[in-house]
C-alpha cells in the first residue's frame, strides 16, 4: 500500500489560475472559486513539481535535496492534502490523512523531523484594497470637468464616456 | 506622538517607501501605524506601506498583517492586469494600430515590484488617425471586458503635440508582447499635472513622482519634461518639491532641485491636509450634497453647500491656469469659483 502511494504522480491544476511568484511564497488566485491562496515555500515547491510525471517519492527526494536532509514522505503528503483541499490539484489521489492516518499525528511527526517549514496553503482574506482610479467615472459627483474621465462635469455629475 | 496629524503620518509611512532597501527604521510608532494603516489601505498605498515595514518589527503586528495581505492581493491583481495588457497589445498589433499606454502598468513596471502600484483602468493614448481603428479593437469580443480609456489628447500633455509624444515613446516588454509607453520625461510631466488636477489627495500619486525622481537616469532631459509652458513647468517643479519635502525623493539635477525647493509652504501643508482623508468620496469637490441646480427649486441648504464648494487651492490654481506661488492662491480660488458660477449661469448647469 505504501509503495502505491509513493508511486502516485500528482498533477497540479493550472487552468483558471493567476499565479504570482514572490521570493518566499507563491500566490495563486483561483478565478473559478474567486479565492486567493498563499503557498509557503515548501507547499510551493511541492505544487510546482506536480507535473503528472514525478512520483511522490521523487518529489520527496527533490525536497530532501533542497533541505539537505532526509525527509519523510509525510511532508509531501501534507502539502498534497492541503493543495487538494484547495482545488489546486487535478484528480488527486486520497492522501494518507483520508486513509486513517491522523493529520495531527502527521504534523507532530513532521515537527520532530522537519528540516523545512511545514507546508502551508493559506487563504488570503482581506477586504479589497483600493486601486488608483485616475479619473472619476460617469455618474460620480464632480467640481470641474478635468476631474471626469469623460472630461465633462455636467451639473456636478461626470458625464459617461 | 499619536496626535501628529494623519497627513503627516501618511507622509512618514510612505517616506522613500518605493525603495528596495530601507536602512532607516520606520518613522512611526506602532500606535501611529495602526492609525494610518486604514488610510494606506483605502487610498491604494497599502502595498507601499507593507514594502516600507516588511523588514521592521511591525511586520507581524495586526496592521502589518493587514498591509501584507493587501500586498499579496495587489500582487495577484497586478499579474492579472499584465495578462490583460499583453492580450490587448496583441490585438492592437494584429490590427496594425499604434497606441501608447499611459500611467497604470507603464508606471507600475518602474517600481521594484509592480504590486506596489495598483491601478484600475487601462489608459491609452492614440493618434487621431488611429482612433477609430483602436476603438474597434476595444469593442471587439476579446477586449470589451477590459476597463480601458482611449484618449485622443490629455489635459496633462496639452503643451506638447501628440506626434512629439509618440516620437519619444518607447517599446518595452510585457510578457510576450511589446508595449508602447511614454518617454519617462513625458510621463513625469503627465503624472505631476495629473496629481495637481486631482488636488493631490491620493498619496500614491506622489509616490510615483518620488519613485521616478529617485530612479531617473543621468540622461533624463528636464527641458523636455518641463516643456515650453512656464506655468506648467512651475506645476511640475512644485510637485517635485512636494515629493522631496514629504517623501524624501532625491532630485538629481542641482538647478532643478533648487527650483523645486521653492515650493510654497502652503502647498505642502495643503497636500498633508488632503491626505488626512484620502478617499475619493470625501474630497472637497465631491462631497457636495447635491448638484447646484437642484437648489433652484429647493433653496434650503444652498448657503451651506456653496461654502463647501469653495475650491481646493490646488485644484483652483490648475483650473484657472495659475502658478504655485506664495500668495496668489486666494485669487485663483475666487477665480475658479467665479468661473464655475458663470458657467452655471450661461449653460444652466454645465460646470
Amino acid at each position: 500500500m505504501k509503495t502505491n502511494h509513493r508511486q502516485q504522480k500528482p498533477l497540479a491544476r493550472k487552468e483558471g489560475l493567476v499565479i504570482k511568484e514572490l521570493p518566499d511564497e507563491l500566490l495563486i488566485y483561483d478565478t473559478e472559486t474567486d479565492r486567493a491562496h498563499c503557498l509557503n515555500e515548501t507547499a510551493a515547491f511541492v505544487w510546482q513539481r506536480c507535473d503528472g510525471r514525478k512520483s511522490l517519492a521523487e518529489i520527496t527526494r527533490e525536497l530532501s535535496r533542497k533541505a539537505t536532509a532526509k525527509l519523510d514522505d509525510k511532508i509531501v503528503w501534507l502539502a498534497l492534502d492541503q493543495l487538494s483541499r484547495n482545488r489546486l490539484l487535478i484528480d488527486p489521489a486520497p492522501p494518507p490523512t483520508r486513509q486513517g492516518i491522523n493529520r495531527r499525528d502527521m504534523v507532530r511527526a513532521l515537527g520532530l523531523t522537519a528540516a523545512v517549514a511545514v507546508p502551508v496553503v493559506a487563504s488570503i482574506v482581506a477586504p479589497r484594497p483600493a486601486e488608483a482610479a485616475s479619473c472619476l467615472p460617469g455618474g460620480a459627483q464632480c467640481g470641474a470637468s478635468v476631474q471626469c474621465c469623460s472630461n465633462l462635469c455636467n451639473d456636478g455629475v461626470c458625464a459617461s464616456t | 506622538m499619536v496626535d501628529l496629524n494623519r497627513g503627516t503620518l501618511v507622509s512618514r509611512a510612505l517616506r522613500q517607501s518605493w525603495r528596495t532597501h530601507h536602512p532607516n527604521a520606520c518613522l512611526l510608532t506602532r500606535e501611529q501605524l495602526d492609525s494610518v494603516a486604514p488610510l494606506l489601505y483605502e487610498s491604494g498605498a497599502a502595498g507601499l506601506g507593507w514594502w516600507r515595514i516588511r523588514d521592521t518589527e511591525f511586520r507581524d503586528t495586526p496592521s502589518g498583517e493587514l498591509l501584507h495581505q493587501a500586498f499579496r492581493l495587489l500582487a495577484l491583481r497586478a499579474r492579472a492586469h499584465e495578462t490583460e495588457i499583453e492580450n490587448l497589445f496583441r490585438l492592437f498589433r494584429e490590427a496594425n494600430v499604434e497606441v501608447s499606454l499611459v500611467k497604470g502598468w507603464a508606471i507600475a513596471r518602474c517600481y521594484s515590484e509592480p504590486a506596489l502600484r495598483p491601478y484600475g483602468d487601462i489608459d491609452l493614448l492614440v493618434r487621431p488617425s488611429d482612433f477609430d481603428a483602436a476603438a474597434r479593437v476595444l469593442q471587439s469580443e476579446d477586449a470589451r471586458n477590459y476597463f480601458t480609456d482611449l484618449h485622443l489628447q490629455m489635459f496633462e500633455l496639452a503643451d506638447r503635440s501628440i506626434e512629439e509624444v509618440f516620437s519619444r515613446s518607447q517599446l518595452v516588454q510585457c510578457g510576450a508582447e511589446r508595449v508602447r509607453v511614454l518617454a519617462v520625461e513625458d510621463h513625469l510631466a503627465l503624472l505631476a499635472i495629473h496629481l495637481l488636477k486631482h488636488a493631490a489627495w491620493r498619496p500614491l500619486w506622489l509616490c510615483d513622482i518620488g519613485m521616478l525622481l529617485d530612479t531617473m537616469s543621468d540622461d533624463f532631459d528636464w527641458d523636455i519634461c518641463l516643456g515650453r509652458d512656464k506655468r506648467r513647468a512651475n506645476w511640475i517643479l512644485s510637485v517635485a518639491g512636494i515629493a522631496h519635502a514629504l517623501l524624501g525623493a532625491e532630485i538629481n539635477d542641482g538647478s532643478v532641485a533648487h527650483q523645486a525647493r521653492q515650493v510654497p509652504d502652503w502647498l505642502v501643508a495643503r497636500v498633508l491636509k488632503n491626505w488626512e482623508t484620502p478617499f475619493a468620496h470625501l474630497q472637497a469637490p465631491l462631497k457636495h450634497s447635491a448638484p447646484i441646480r437642484s437648489y433652484f427649486r429647493h433653496p434650503p441648504g444652498l448657503l451651506k453647500d456653496l461654502a463647501r464648494r469653495w475650491p481646493d487651492p490646488i485644484l483652483a490654481t490648475v483650473t484657472v491656469n495659475g502658478i504655485f506661488g506664495k500668495r496668489q492662491r486666494m485669487r485663483y480660488q475666487f477665480g475658479n469659483w467665479l468661473l464655475r458660477a458663470a458657467r452655471l449661469a450661461t449653460t444652466g448647469g454645465v460646470n
